[in-house]
């Protein structure tokens, strides 16, 4: 980890701390993308490259300080729970606007929130299930709750609860919301959102503008308004080689997704500085705890034993040297990256230990040569590397493992049939908060716990009241706890955690990816 | 009169090739596995979700219903929505076409310009060293393997010498021809090898034919030889060769807009595949077939207006 | 295509191979389609480590005496994987055609011979699968039976076998024209003994030369799918899957990409040049 830059952090520090200074304003940054995005609205975005750009084009009411836990103001200038915990109300900063001029009101955010909830639009409606109404008096939104809901706040500075122009949707062509929304985005409209930018030309699938907005409300180190930047020009580059050369040849200022094996040399590159930005990314392999598999034989790692046993076996630090060139860290959380509000351990999850991990497969009675597949993607490098590293680390034990290399769509539709061994997988949290990731890999109602079948009830009982407790204190306990069961049951195998690598041209100053991997433009700026 | 009902007559045998075409890319299709809904929603929706898009989608319905419907839109030219663009298809296609047109059309022109002059030094040497050397070069050229060549080109002429811009397609045409010219060489390398092949032996053939001799035994200087007999033959030859090869040339395009980040159909069609969006490589397909029928009438077309001898039937 | 399409004629025995041997392209090709068959069928004895075998200690060397041809991103010896390589690759040449040479020359042979509606269905058929470019539906078919090598064998040969089939069909076509088909209709001869002892033997030389361009091709197809991830599977070694993992590393371990590009193109060359000689050898001389 010694190489890894805490960007984040300095770049915070720096907004915060420094006098005004001379701040180069204007020029454009051009940022290679290893993939698209395809709808940036804050209720549709469902795929990273949407997700981490919703925050360039919508602000939401709150957002998230930069200590990357406490909530502080964003477009609501104030806020406060009631005693009860059973509503919310927040004051509106005065004189905001959207990006083509017209005044953002409490209508804009009782339509947008109440857009963000609605379960038959939203993905992310679930999130917000607690809210029960959303009123507006004047420049206050009051938010009615059904439940005391602990993470109504962090949910309010997550992106689907961005602020959307009522007017602009209003206006827009089509019958469903859908049709509209999709229609604003094709016409590059400026009138939607309030974000520090607005897109200004998009090409599907090829390239996309951000402009600045004129009417953004946060104020820069020199006094003025953000954005320094004029515009930032997206272009999508899938092929790692290609775009990392378009860095090279000075043609774009920030290739993002470096190949991990591309690091060093990148390091010494002297016109480059090789971002290694803190994430919330884990890499982890979901393993099937039924009792058979899908084709009925007899399942060996139905058996906790035998999962705690791969995990002891296998060498994390080994398996980081492969993968990553070192750039990464082994899990000590077995339900989220150290960087989530509420991880525990410090020490890394099974550190590798082969004497306990044989000892527990024989108290399992596992017979040699028991055969186990693993499910990866195919043509990833990463992939293949980890099976040749796994059918090397676990041969000790007498366990003979096969690949089974498929695309993205068959290992998805594999994790929901339950129709596989092990397979790769990988999570970034979207939301600043424990409960999204820890109902994803372990609260069985949501999705079998990541499609692997393990189902605890007092996991999941704990999870349930995680859900409505308001002390915070508390609400700590219950997922500490959480956390050890899960890593005692082991449906994982807990693998690492990885940076976001990221090479920026020198000339670039205060671009930051955040934990969450959004994309964040708001106070960079271009040295030509 | 006779090249309009010949054209009309061809454009009529299409429909059941289409129809087969249809079939085909339908069959295909349905049987990729992984859910189109899921490629929707994502990993994260929960099995209601996916089977209320499933629903909206018509994957419900039994398979002759969803091809029905299938078949009926493509005739009223709706091709419907595109899941990883959430656009329609046909503003997807017709938004990339230009791209790999103007890719294909550049790689065509580099390599003719490349072969045509080539072939007829090796054809006038025949059996001497240039033509060994000639043959020799291009016949490697044949055998690069487009996605090392391309990449080798970027790395070298694009990044560290400068000379070329690293992929991207540009804005206007000098712009497109100075953006386009690495990857259209790296094609043109292969196509080149092909024209080269046909154009040396229709040379040679001319200049065997009886006809040729005859106006060479009746002291007509080589140039009127070449450029009276000669040069026809060789464009018709190679331009049939083109056409018939226009499949092989766009699944060149293909490789190599992913390797240069051309935003053209090829890529399109491999993102396309990847992440399961059936109208998309429905559609996808079926452009690619009408753009290779198209081109084989046209080749037949222009054939028979500069060969006489060829009747059109 | 015009530039394989040969009539087969009266044969000159003696000649032949005498020009054979005077054929410096030719006899290259074929040295060097036979050692990379020595090296396909015996890569241990070539191979001075094991291809799979991973040193965390020796990653990305350049070459050297122990590693001629260097280390790759896991300290795999690059020389052994290029070598082992060969067997997949040169596998690859034939058994991505040799099937779709078989059922082209057979059902070719067939419907030209007996016409009919058989042979406009043929011709529907081959129109439809001819307006796709290649590699769009070898695709597309890898993507519906899954990124691997055999089912890239399959996907190859169900769109591959059009070509042979129609070539075929073509020749038979030309050759009934001849006497000696009709003199065996008179002898009373079975159709199936005019079309495989008469007929084939005549028509096949063509065919037989597109099989040589269509192996180099098979060849190039077979890295291409290998190198967007759909073909062979890392960690097996494969040339285009070892292009694919030296992409990254052109300028600062060249040699992991070159040493399998040069591999390919030699291989393809090999194919082509006895291609190209077999088509001078048959071509009828006067």
């Amino acid at each position: 980890m010694k190489r890894t830059v805490m960007v984040a952090a300095l770049a915070a520090a720096t907004a915060l701390c420094t006098p005004a200074m001379a701040q180069e304003r204007g020029g454009t940054l051009k940022f290679a993308r290893y993939d698209g995005s395809r709808l940036i609205d804050p209720i549709y975005a469902d795929r990273n490259p949407d997700i981490w750009m919703v925050g360039s084009l919508f602000d939401t009411l709150l957002r998230t300080g930069s200590d990357g836990s406490s909530v502080v103001a964003g477009l609501a200038e104030s806020h406060s729970v009631s005693e009860d915990g059973l509503s919310v109300s927040l004051t509106l900063r005065d004189g905001v606007k959207f990006a083509n001029g017209s005044e953002l009101t409490s209508a804009d955010v009782v339509f947008s929130l109440d857009r963000a909830r609605n379960l038959d639009l939203s993905p992310w409606a679930g999130l917000l299930g607690s809210i029960k109404s959303v009123a507006a008096d004047g420049n206050t939104v009051t938010i009615s709750l059904n439940n005391p809901d602990p993470t109504l706040l962090s949910m309010l500075a997550t992106f689907n609860t961005g602020i959307v122009s009522k007017a602009a949707f209003d206006a827009a062509e089509g019958a469903t919301d859908q049709e509209k929304s999709a229609a604003i985005f094709a016409s590059a409209s400026a009138g939607v959102g309030s974000g520090p930018f607005y897109m200004c030309d998009f090409e599907q699938g090829a390239s996309m503008k951000f402009c600045a907005n004129d009417n953004y409300w946060r104020m820069g180190s020199d006094g003025k308004a953000l954005p320094y930047l004029e515009s930032v020009d997206f272009e999508i580059i899938p092929d790692d080689a290609t775009r990392i050369l378009k860095l090279q040849a000075g043609e774009v200022d920030v290739a993002e997704f470096v190949p991990f094996s591309r690091v060093a040399e990148l390091e010494a590159d002297p016109k480059i500085n090789m971002n290694l930005y803190p994430s919330t990314r884990i890499i982890y392999s979901p393993i099937n705890t039924r009792d058979t598999r899908a084709d009925g034989t007899p399942n060996p790692l139905a058996d906790p034993k035998v999962r705690q046993a791969i995990n002891y076996a296998t060498n994390k630090e080994a398996l980081i040297g492969l993968v990553l060139q070192g750039a990464g860290k082994p899990m000590t959380s077995p339900l989220m990256a150290a960087a989530t509000p509420m991880s525990t351990g410090e020490t890394p999850l099974y550190s590798y230990d082969m004497a306990k991990a044989q000892e527990l497969i024989k108290e399992a009675g596992v017979e040699p040569g028991t055969e186990i597949t693993l499910t990866t993607l195919a043509g990833s490098a990463d992939d293949s590397t980890i099976f040749a590293a796994l059918q090397q680390m676990w041969s000790p034990l007498g366990l003979k493992v096969n690949v089974e290399q498929v695309d993205g769509a068959t290992r998805g539709a594999k994790n929901r049939s339950g129709e596989f061994d092990i397979h790769t997988y990988g999570w970034v949290n979207d939301v600043n908060d424990p409960s999204q990731v820890v109902g994803w890999l372990g609260y069985h109602p949501t999705r079998k716990a990541v499609g692997t079948g393990w189902n605890n009830d007092e996991f999941n009982g704990l999870f349930e009241a995680a859900a409505v407790e308001l002390d915070p204190a508390k609400r700590a306990e219950q997922f500490a706890k959480m956390q050890d069961i899960y890593a005692e049951a082991a449906p994982l195998l807990f693998m690492y955690e990885t940076p976001f690598a990221v090479a920026v041209s020198k000339s670039v100053e205060g671009y930051v990816q955040t934990p969450l991997g959004n994309n964040i433009f708001d106070e960079a700026s271009v040295n030509r | 009169m006779a090249t309009l009902q010949y054209i009309l007559k061809r454009l009529t045998l299409m429909i059941p090739t289409f129809l087969l075409v249809m079939v085909i890319i339908f069959l295909l299709v349905r049987f990729l596995p992984g859910d189109p809904a899921l490629a929707i929603a994502g990993d994260r929706a929960s099995d209601a979700d996916l089977a209320a898009i499933r629903d909206r989608l018509g994957l419900n319905e039994p398979a002759w219903v969803q091809f029905w419907l299938f078949l009926t839109n493509t005739v009223q030219g709706d091709l419907g929505t595109s899941i990883l663009m959430r656009t329609e298809v046909l503003d997807v296609v017709f938004q990339r076409l230009p791209t790999t047109a103007f890719l294909t059309v550049y790689a065509v022109g580099l390599s003719v310009l490349i072969a045509g002059p080539m072939a007829f030094v090796a054809a006038l040497n025949r059996g001497r060293w240039p033509d060994t050397v000639i043959r020799t070069v291009f016949q490697v050229g044949l055998s690069m393997p487009v996605f090392y060549i391309g990449l080798v080109l970027l790395t070298f002429l694009a990044a560290q010498l400068r000379w070329f811009p690293v992929g991207g397609y540009g804005e206007g045409f000098v712009s497109h021809l100075y953006h386009l010219f690495l990857p259209a060489f790296t094609v043109a390398l292969y196509t080149s090898a092909i024209i080269l092949r046909n154009l040396r032996s229709a040379i040679i053939e001319v200049l065997d034919a009886e006809y040729v001799q005859f106006a060479r035994a009746k002291g007509l200087p080589n140039r009127v030889i070449l450029g009276r007999h000669v040069l026809r033959n060789a464009l018709i030859s190679t331009v049939t060769l083109l056409g018939l090869s226009i499949g092989n040339l766009m699944s060149g395009t293909l490789v190599t807009e992913t390797v240069f980040a051309v935003p053209g159909l090829g890529r399109l069609m491999l993102e396309a595949i990847f992440a399961r969006d059936y109208p998309l490589i429905q559609g996808l397909t079926l452009t690619f077939a009408v753009l290779v029928s198209l081109v084989f009438l046209l080749t037949d077309l222009f054939q028979s207006s500069l060969d006489p001898r060829m009747r059109l039937s | 295509m015009s530039d394989t399409a040969v009539s087969s004629s009266a044969p000159s025995r003696p000649s032949r191979l005498q020009l054979a041997l005077g054929k410096p392209g030719f006899l290259i090709g074929c040295l060097i389609i036979a050692l990379s068959t020595l090296l396909a069928l015996m890569p241990n004895v070539f191979a001075p480590y094991d291809p799979n075998y991973i040193d965390y200690l020796a990653i990305r060397q350049p070459p050297s005496w122990a590693h001629p041809f260097g280390t790759d991103s896991l300290g795999r010896d690059s020389f052994s994987r290029v070598i082992h390589a060969y067997r997949v690759n040169m596998q690859m040449a034939i058994l991505a055609t040799v099937f779709a040479l078989v059922i082209g020359v057979v059902v070719g042979a067939l419907v030209g011979y007996y016409r009919g509606i058989a042979d406009m269905i043929f011709g529907r058929v081959v129109d439809a699968i001819i307006t796709f470019p290649f590699l769009v539906l070898v695709i597309a078919v890898v993507a519906v039976l899954g990124p691997g090598l055999i089912n890239m064998y399959i996907a190859i040969t169900m769109v591959g076998w059009v070509y042979y089939a129609r070539l075929m069909r073509a020749e038979i076509i030309a050759q009934m024209g001849n006497d000696y088909s009709d003199a065996g209709m008179v002898m009373g001869y079975s159709d199936r003994r005019i079309i495989f002892r008469h007929l084939l033997p005549n028509a096949i030389t063509p065919v037989l030369i597109y099989w040589m361009t269509d192996m180099a091709l098979a060849i190039l197809l077979g890295s291409s799918l290998g190198y967007l991830g759909l073909g062979a599977q890392p960690p097996q070694a494969e040339w285009g899957v070892l292009i694919a993992e030296g992409r990254n590393f052109i300028t600062t371990a060249w040699w992991l990409s070159l040493m399998p590009g040069i591999a390919i193109v030699l291989t393809g060359l090999g194919f082509s040049l006895i291609g190209d000689g077999l088509a001078d050898l048959l071509r009828p001389r006067g």
